[in-house]
């Protein structure tokens, strides 16, 4: 445990050296966070609630999930798919350690990392130019168990995708549509709750909803008491089945693995 | 030039039609991927009547525009995007000076990425939606115009995609800040201009003039005026705007060329 502890610390400590990089980030973000916010502001027009969302609601879930693509709820990261097509992947595989738990700290520390600064600095600009909605302390806390489980599922999702390189000489197409599943049904690109039938009933079904619609809602304040903890329970649903597919599929890779070049 | 440009894009395009499967995976999945943004107008549009009083089919004709004007640079202009940044990390622009052609005409034609035209095809698509929803009065002015907006569009993409590549030549990286004026871009053109801040609005109409490519021209098509007083013959300014946004890249690009420093590997 102490070993995947340090491997997410320095990861952590990577991500902070560069700075630059990391600012013109949090600048697109904003961008985009300000492009679609006046979207919705000229759909709302004075209008109240729609499908439970005040224009304030709307708003503040698109800052939200600007702030999530902190954690890769937007895309995934071809991370380990460049590691498998270059060849490094053996010499990560031959570490004394276990492969699925090195890239699960990497990510975790990484990624909360991003979630800490450019994710709550993103969401900030949404709070002082879009009047984006403040948590008390209480919503903020039921809040950080689903922040972090989502960040899992994320993670948990990409490697599984990534995994496929193992297979395919060229994954350029799957991984369009693995993202495309991802940003459309998690609620990445609007909230599920604007969704028609049947395209609400999917994405009920499939795990990218436990991703950023439940983590965004959390944070709104939009889930309490009972659906909390359902909101929790189905996160870690997912994660168990989407972790155990990556192990599983992990296996069945280890059997065919073609070491290229040398 | 124009016989090379086509015999080298020609091999690339026979290169990518190797991998069959692929190809048509990935063209399927272009069409999908950005086709799910119209997909997003739609739900929108499911839950309200307008954006900014403007209707359904009135924004697929901004969104169909913006749509077809980015995908034809990513189909032809891609070369200035990842694959030159690794060019430079390589160090094999050196190679590029060499060869008696110029510069920016080898590194358009390095590129071409056919899958792109998956973009086009549901820009079309949502074009013609927009177009057949509509009763409008058409005129050969508006015809022109209407091309003239996607054109105008490509024009200051592709100028973008190339003075992202400029800055390479000192950062050895593409400015991330880059894709939040190409792709935000995408994003702003698809909905009407009036419905931004001022600040944006005038970033768009001046620095980067995407705001003047498109939004006019649809304007002067649909017989509407923008709230904010903007003059809807602007529309015929757009080209000439786009024309000297490129050159000014261009030149920005000649400038990058003559102060590249290989890094000597």
């Amino acid at each position: 445990m102490r070993l995947y502890w340090e491997i997410a610390r320095r990861s952590f400590q990577r991500a902070t050296t560069y700075r630059t990089a990391y600012i013109a980030g949090l600048l697109t973000n904003a961008f985009f966070g300000a492009l679609i916010s006046f979207v919705y502001i000229a759909v709302y027009q004075g209008r109240g609630e729609v499908a439970g969302f005040s224009v304030r609601d709307a708003v503040s879930y698109v800052w939200m999930t600007q702030a999530l693509i902190s954690i890769g709820a937007a895309w995934i990261a071809p991370d380990l798919e460049r590691t498998i097509r270059s060849g490094d992947v053996v010499t990560d595989l031959s570490r004394p350690w276990s492969f699925y738990g090195y890239w699960v700290s990497q990510a975790l520390g990484e990624r909360l990392f991003n979630l800490l600064i450019r994710g709550s600095l993103t969401y900030l600009i949404g709070v002082l130019y879009f009047r984006a909605f403040v948590p008390d302390v209480a919503t903020l806390v039921a809040a950080l168990p689903a922040l972090l489980l989502a960040t899992l599922l994320a993670f948990a999702y990409g490697f599984l995708i990534n995994l496929a390189a193992f297979w395919m000489f060229d994954t350029t197409g799957l991984m369009l549509l693995a993202n495309f599943m991802m940003s459309f049904f998690s609620g990445f690109l609007l909230p599920l709750a604007f969704f028609p039938e049947p395209l609400a009933t999917i994405a009920n079904y499939l795990p990218f909803r436990a991703i950023t619609s439940v983590a965004a809602q959390a944070f709104l304040g939009q889930l309490s008491g009972g659906a909390l903890i359902e909101a929790y329970l189905l996160q870690i649903f997912w994660a168990i089945v989407l972790i155990g597919a990556g192990q599983l599929l992990l296996r069945a890779a280890m059997r065919r693995v073609v070491i290229q070049g040398g | 030039m124009l016989t090379l440009y086509m015999r080298l894009v020609g091999a690339r395009i026979r290169a990518q039609m190797q991998y069959r499967a692929s190809f048509i995976f990935e063209l399927f999945g272009f069409a999908l991927v950005t086709g799910v943004e119209f997909g997003v107008l739609l739900i929108l549009f499911n839950r309200f009547d307008a954006v900014g009083g403007w209707s359904l089919y009135e924004v697929a004709i901004l969104y169909g525009l913006s749509s077809i004007s980015l995908s034809l640079v990513e189909m032809i202009g891609r070369g200035f995007d990842a694959p030159f940044e690794r060019m430079m990390q390589q160090g094999a622009f050196d190679g590029i000076l060499l060869r008696p052609w110029g510069t920016f005409f080898q590194i358009l034609a390095s590129e071409f990425q056919v899958r792109r035209l998956g973009r086009t095809i549901q820009g079309f698509g949502a074009l013609m939606f927009g177009i057949a929803g509509l009763t409008i009065s058409w005129t050969s002015a508006k015809i022109v115009l209407l091309v003239l907006a996607a054109l105008s569009g490509s024009l200051i993409y592709l100028g973008l995609f190339v003075i992202g590549a400029t800055i390479c030549f000192w950062t050895i990286k593409t400015p991330e800040v880059l894709n939040a004026f190409i792709f935000g871009g995408q994003q702003l053109t698809s909905y009407p201009l009036s419905i931004y801040s001022e600040a944006i609005r005038v970033i768009f109409l001046s620095i980067v003039p995407l705001g003047m490519a498109i939004y006019p021209a649809t304007l002067y098509l649909l017989d509407r005026s923008d709230p904010h007083g903007l003059p809807v013959g602007l529309a015929w300014a757009a080209f000439p705007a786009a024309l000297l946004f490129l050159a000014l890249s261009l030149a920005f690009w000649r400038y990058g060329v003559s102060k590249y420093q290989s890094v000597g590997s």
